[in-house]
């Protein structure tokens, strides 16, 4: 065999190997829910066949692992991503996935960040042509065969607490307003649901948005709730008893880094959890927390 | 008499560029420094580390500095005694994007590896086909140096004789052989800065055309001459490398090379024929790398001939697809995407053997 061949050949073996492994690779028809480990901070992943929703981004790279272990290599695209709201620890990592895949749109308040690193990435979703979606209470929004209803916040709520220009008015835009208050109380809240299966996604809301929300949920019964993101990584300064009450989930899921110099999650909110029997899963403990729905039951993945 | 002066020569040469560069400030002098980032800066978590002027300077991730740049930047220079300055509180005054058609190129490609491939897979891609290892993780670059495999993934001497290799053979089919011999050394210096001009790329870049060179013009070449007269070269150029880990190690390890090598090959015959060439190469170049590693970073791995046995073959497919794959990219973007496609399955086999040998 005449080494021209023999290249042809190897060729061909690695063309073959390579749609094996894609094939290999398909992904399955079930939600995943992935609240991925990457340290203090919060990147969600949500993966139902090709379609992703990444809810914020984390505050390093760890989150490009997260897509790498959970999307099928030949899947470049993101339909949407949500950032909850502009604080490094939720879109540091957002940088480097608009950098790296196309991402369709994204979900963001108007509300601006001073940091150097925010104002990088508002520069990557323009070159990546992503369309801005600014998000307001009632809005519903359909991924492929998910939804996402916008709890938190409205536009009168953003409106009433920044600084700048609003005459006329901007639409669809990041980094319109600034602040003075804690970009926190800004946090998107959204309820991400799949057939009968409903989580609520909580970015870094307090006790007071956590109380609105709970009055919200309790006008929307029959709606039930399985699965939480305890808001603020678990701090005393996030969930309330109400909003536990309101939704009774179960299953909470916390994102916080290992012996993190906050404490967080906090013994009160384990505590809070444990006592109304839900159960408690921690990505500083665990690392990725995956959870598997076909849309009326979830379970994990070691369960089946 | 007149051979040895030559010699003589150069090392005079070598020392009065080591005395006459020494740097003009002292410790606790507030400089401003404006300077062309000259290689690829290491990334780290939540910073980036450059090596500029002889200090050490550690800047905020973003904005990112690029292999290119042109920067200025303000700072408390300190010197400690026995280890490499350092520039305390070093702000960034300002950065200017290289507008050289050159390092436009090498940060377009190392897009085009981002936006198709997968993170690690990128990463190694990038790492083997253009010496960029800012996208390496942490995690994943301290397996490499565990396992003794991060030579490849940086830009190495072994890239370059890549490159020279497919050069050389591609040009001599079209042209006759002075003129492709001259093609090929033009290509070889044109990688060199694209892949980032670190250290050993320079290295095998100049032994590559002493070795060249020496064929075009019908001449025995020596490949002992050829190293040493590189390092003297490189060290008038830039004296700050004398302290260059990297070019050290690709010194030490190119010597050893030379003289183990065919030793090795003689007597590892039972080994199965495609792993025997790469096994006696890492053995030949451990022999003279591994004190180095372990006065530097406090680690050898005595399996490293093996896995290095394992992966190497990846190397030269990897480089050649990624290349190819890169270039069309930049031009038709989904049949680059394609292409590059088909480096999965080694850059799979790379990454599953260098995470079962780097568990520690």
């Amino acid at each position: 065999m005449t080494t021209g061949w023999r290249y042809i050949l190897g060729l061909l073996t690695l063309v073959a190997a390579t749609m094996w492994l894609a094939v290999l690779y398909f992904p399955d028809k079930r939600l995943h829910l992935i609240a991925c480990d990457v340290g203090q901070g919060d990147a969600i992943l949500v993966v139902y066949g090709n379609t992703q929703i990444l809810v914020d981004g984390g505050p390093n790279n760890s989150v490009l692992e997260c897509l790498e272990r959970f999307m099928p290599f030949w899947d470049r695209e993101i339909e949407l991503v949500v950032l909850t709201h502009p604080q490094t620890d939720h879109f540091t990592g957002l940088i480097e996935v608009f950098r790296r895949y196309k991402v369709e749109k994204i979900l963001a308040n108007s509300i601006d960040s001073g940091s150097s690193a925010y104002q990088v990435l508002k520069t990557e979703i323009e070159g990546n042509r992503a369309s801005v979606i600014n998000p307001e209470k009632g809005m519903v929004i359909s991924v492929g065969l998910m939804q996402l209803d916008i709890l938190h916040p409205t536009e009168q709520y953003i409106l009433s607490s920044v600084e700048g220009p609003r005459d006329n008015k901007q639409q669809n835009v990041l980094g319109a307003y600034t602040t003075k208050r804690d970009p926190n109380v800004f946090s998107i809240v959204a309820i991400l649901s799949l057939g009968e299966f409903d989580a609520l996604l909580t970015g870094d809301i307090g006790p007071e948005i956590s109380d609105e929300i709970a009055e919200q949920l309790v006008v929307r019964l029959p709606l039930t709730i399985e699965y939480i993101k305890i808001p603020h990584h678990g701090s005393k300064n996030g969930i309330s008893n109400n909003l536990l009450d309101a939704s009774h989930p179960e299953i909470a899921v916390i994102s916080a880094g290992r012996n993190n110099r906050y404490g967080h999650p906090h013994q009160e909110v384990i505590k809070l959890l444990r006592d109304k029997e839900i159960k408690i899963m921690r990505t500083d403990e665990m690392g990725d927390v995956e959870i598997i729905t076909d849309g009326s039951e979830w379970w994990l993945p070691e369960d089946k | 008499m007149s051979k040895y002066l030559l010699w003589l020569l150069l090392i005079l040469l070598v020392l009065f560029r080591q005395i006459s560069t020494r740097p003009v400030y002292n410790d606790g002098d507030r400089v401003r420094i404006t300077t062309r980032v000259s290689s690829e800066p290491v990334r780290y978590e939540y910073s980036q580390r450059l090596s500029q002027e002889g200090l050490i300077i550690y800047l905020p991730k973003y904005p990112e500095i690029t292999y290119g740049d042109t920067i200025i930047i303000e700072g408390v220079v300190d010197l400690p005694a026995g280890r490499q300055g350092e520039l305390k509180n070093p702000v960034l005054i300002e950065k200017d994007e290289s507008v050289s058609l050159l390092y436009r190129l090498r940060s377009r490609l190392l897009k085009v590896y981002q936006e198709n491939l997968s993170g690690e897979h990128a990463a190694l891609v990038s790492g083997v086909t253009l010496g960029s290892k800012g996208d390496i993780s942490t995690e994943f670059w301290d397996k490499l140096k565990v396992t003794g495999t991060a030579h490849v993934v940086v830009a190495s001497g072994f890239n370059v004789a890549l490159v020279a290799n497919f050069l050389i053979n591609a040009l001599i089919i079209f042209f006759p052989r002075r003129k492709a011999v001259f093609l090929a050394i033009s290509g070889i210096w044109f990688y060199s800065i694209l892949s980032g001009f670190d250290a050993p790329i320079v290295r095998a870049a100049i032994m590559g055309t002493i070795a060249f060179s020496a064929v075009a013009l019908g001449r025995l070449s020596y490949a002992w001459r050829g190293l040493f007269l590189s390092v003297f070269l490189m060290l008038i150029v830039r004296p700050d490398w004398f302290s260059d880990l990297g070019f050290i190690l690709s010194f030490v390890a190119t010597a050893s090379l030379m003289l183990f090598e065919r030793r090795i090959y003689k007597r590892v015959g039972f080994l199965p024929k495609i792993v025997r060439e790469d096994f006696s190469t890492s053995l030949a170049a451990q022999i003279g790398v591994a004190p180095i590693l372990f006065v530097s970073f406090g680690q050898f791995n005595l399996l490293s001939p093996i896995i290095n046995a394992l992966i190497l073959w990846t190397i030269a497919p990897m480089t050649i697809i990624g290349m190819v794959g890169g270039i069309i990219g930049l031009f038709i973007p989904f049949f680059g995407r394609l292409i590059l496609f088909v480096t999965y399955p080694l850059t799979s086999w790379f990454i599953t053997i260098v995470q079962l040998f780097g568990q520690s």
